[in-house]
């Protein structure tokens, strides 16, 4: 069983929404689906959900498309979220999992557990519009994994939480992936795709701009960034060929370079000026990354 | 199919069980026993007030020359109408009788000039009971035909032959016409239902698409499409508003037969009486089955055009203008049946349901020419629903500012079946 992207292709009027991704997701995997806005990653939910029909290419889930007589193997949290404001949250779960195939009982019995997990037992029969917005957003976490779908597709599912609150849901994750749900989720916060996902796919402008392990990414990704603390003036590392920027702070500085090379070059630089207390070579974060493969080119 | 049962089950239960729905299908409800029962609660008020004193007082200032030794304003005060009181006014002339009047002594003021063969006859109201002037001046007018008969002396039989009113039948032209009761029958179910697939529209059409255009404002919308096909939860929402209907149908019609009971008026007996034609029942059903399915289908389709429920009235009113079109004609029609222009728009889809009835209860369409028109419905039915769930498709995916045109390009686009 996996997720398999083929050439996967959506055309709206004369643009590329998504233009040929290739992406394979093995069961109980976790997949980070990453980009600006726009770039493509609600049109490819909506073409892996069975939503929008692909211009060209496929999106099959265990070998073939997602279609309406199994979409209870599917759970999927909206970006926009939206639930039924007037209803309650038991009344509301009721209908939309009864549309997942499941009895009203085991709705409920699966409901009372995810309630007490989140701390919200009390909101069992208040309606929607009463719950606080990170509350709201529980109860549609819930509506996305109560089935217990085999994949589950999370659009932006940290957005708007609050620290406790996203790890909670963090957690809720992990578990659900290491009973063997297969995982696809979109995220601006770059922290929570380093913490949850190994493999990543970047997404500009519809096209895979990076791709593959994180780790491996990572690591050979060219760029590095070098953390310096020292008592004098760091300004002149500016010069040396090959590095990219410096952001000076109370310790010091934090550089980035162009690859390894240039770090010793730095380094020997600093060493005839006198002592440092750190210095530091790191790879680089998925933030410096994200930025320097969407962010930069964005501004062209 | 097990997906249609849940949407319509939720969709009817939560209106049924809405506030808004039990208050108004209740105070409907109350509004048609007391409508019915009108007359009884008009009547009991007045009996309270007057006490069997019930009749209003009119003081007669008799002016006009007695003939044969009986005057005009006799002759009324010994008229036992039961409804005025006539009483002979002697206290002075007409200005001292209207005094009285205002002084709450009278009712009414009735002066009488002239004589039988030119009587005139000036009547002083306080201004209440538009009928007054009609059913006193129907005493006047029987005095004076008393008076007028009197002088003539005529004997009892002459009387009699005067006075017998005539019995008057009407009867169609061709032996297979309808009666005149059956005649009267259906104009008041086509009348009925015209009005009924009217407000039916207007109510129902505009739920369907309002419940929709909710479902995508809250953005509860895609999370429901990513379980149920669009299509199925659009004839869901149709059937589940139209279950909610017809219970608040069945429960106005339990209160009509509940206020009839109430009433002992037999007008629900002369309703379902032996000339009922249950056919035109029949047709009835039908047609408001097709036109709610029609007009739904199309307002399903308007509801998911739009992002915003605010947004519903706009996006809706053309259908309400069609409705409201055919609405007009069938009323006008009611009087012309016939007429080449109702034959014609009668093939119009959206008029048939109104327009197809009229001829059908009204006139005589021949059986063919029925099973056409149906036929054309039920098929322009199935290809707007069709059609209208394409649109619904893409349409729920789709949010921004709503405009027809666009809105529905960019809906079959979002529907688009590729490959």
């Amino acid at each position: 069983m996996s997720l398999v992207l083929k050439d996967l292709k959506k055309k709206f009027t004369d643009q590329y929404a998504v233009d040929g991704i290739n992406v394979t997701v093995e069961k109980g995997q976790m997949f980070g689906m990453l980009g600006a806005n726009g770039a493509g990653k609600t049109t490819s939910f909506r073409m892996i959900l069975g939503l929008l029909d692909p211009t060209e290419g496929s999106a099959e889930w265990d070998g073939r498309p997602v279609s309406y007589d199994r979409t209870n193997l599917v759970g999927y949290l909206p970006e926009e979220r939206g639930m039924f404001p007037k209803l309650t949250v038991k009344d509301q779960l009721i209908y939309l999992m009864k549309l997942k195939g499941m009895k009203k009982g085991d709705i409920i019995q699966e409901m009372r557990q995810w309630l007490g997990r989140f701390q919200v037992e009390e909101y069992e029969n208040k309606k929607m519009e009463e719950l606080s917005k990170g509350n709201q957003q529980k109860i549609q976490f819930m509506a996305a994994v109560l089935h217990k779908p085999e994949l589950l597709i999370l659009d932006e599912p940290f957005s708007g939480l609050d620290p406790v609150n996203a790890d909670m849901l963090k957690d809720a994750v992990l578990d659900l992936q290491r009973n063997g749900t297969t995982i696809v989720f979109s995220s601006h916060q770059m922290r929570n795709v380093e913490e949850l996902c190994e493999d990543l796919i970047m997404l500009k402008r519809g096209k895979a701009v990076l791709q593959g392990n994180l780790r491996e990414i990572k690591r050979s990704y060219g760029m590095k960034s070098i953390s310096v603390h020292a008592d004098y003036d760091l300004g002149f590392i500016q010069n040396i060929p090959g590095v990219l920027s410096l952001e000076k702070n109370k310790n010091g500085a934090t550089v980035k370079v162009e690859n390894e090379a240039v770090a010793e070059d730095i380094f020997h630089g600093i060493t005839e000026k006198g002592f440092v207390r750190k210095f530091e070579v790191e790879e680089p974060s998925l933030h410096d990354i994200f930025i320097d493969k969407v962010g930069g080119e964005a501004n062209e | 199919m097990n997906n249609l049962w849940t949407t319509i089950a939720h969709t009817a239960g939560r209106r049924i069980k809405s506030k808004t729905f039990v208050i108004a299908t209740a105070l409907m409800a109350a509004f048609l026993i007391v409508i019915i029962n009108i007359d009884n609660i008009i009547d009991s008020f007045a009996g309270d007030s007057d006490d069997g004193d019930t009749a209003s007082e009119v003081a007669v200032v008799d002016e006009t020359e007695a003939e044969n030794g009986v005057s005009f304003g006799e002759m009324l005060a010994s008229m036992e109408d039961g409804t005025y009181d006539y009483s002979l006014y002697t206290d002075g002339n007409i200005d001292a009788a209207i005094e009285a009047a205002e002084d709450g002594e009278f009712e009414y003021v009735l002066a009488l000039t002239g004589d039988t063969s030119n009587l005139q006859a000036d009547l002083f109201t306080s201004g209440t009971g538009f009928m007054s002037g009609m059913e006193i001046n129907q005493d006047v007018q029987r005095a004076k035909e008393a008076a007028a008969t009197a002088q003539l002396d005529l004997t009892d039989e002459e009387l009699a032959m005067i006075f017998t009113p005539v019995t008057f039948n009407e009867r169609p032209i061709n032996g297979d016409g309808q009666t005149e009761e059956s005649q009267m029958q259906a104009y008041w179910m086509v009348y009925g239902l015209v009005f009924a697939i009217y407000l039916i529209v207007i109510t129902f059409g505009t739920m369907i698409a309002t419940e929709v255009a909710t479902e995508k404002s809250s953005r509860v919308m895609e999370l429901i499409v990513s379980s149920i096909n669009p299509v199925t939860q659009m004839a869901g929402k149709i059937l589940g508003i139209g279950v909610a209907g017809l219970v608040n149908l069945l429960v106005l019609a339990a209160a009509a037969v509940a206020g009839f009971q109430l009433s002992g008026d037999d007008f629900l007996q002369s309703l379902v009486g032996d000339a009922l034609d249950l056919s035109l029942i029949a047709y009835a059903l039908l047609f408001i089955f097709l036109g709610y399915f029609l007009y739904g289908g199309v307002a399903a389709m308007l509801g998911a055009l739009v992002s915003r429920a605010e947004e519903v009235n706009q996006a809706i009113q053309p259908l309400i203008f069609i409705a409201m079109i055919a609405f007009f004609i069938a009323i006008f029609g009611l009087n012309t049946p016939d007429a080449p222009f109702i034959q014609v728009l009668s093939y119009v889809p959206f008029f048939t349901p109104q327009l197809l009835f009229l001829r059908i209860g009204m006139g005589t369409v021949p059986g063919w020419e029925i099973a056409v028109i149906i036929g054309i419905l039920i098929l322009s039915a199935v290809l707007i629903n069709l059609l209208a769930a394409r649109i619904y498709k893409g349409g729920v995916l789709m949010y921004g500012k709503f405009s027809f045109k666009s809105g529905i390009q960019q809906a079959l686009r979002l529907s688009k079946k590729e490959n």
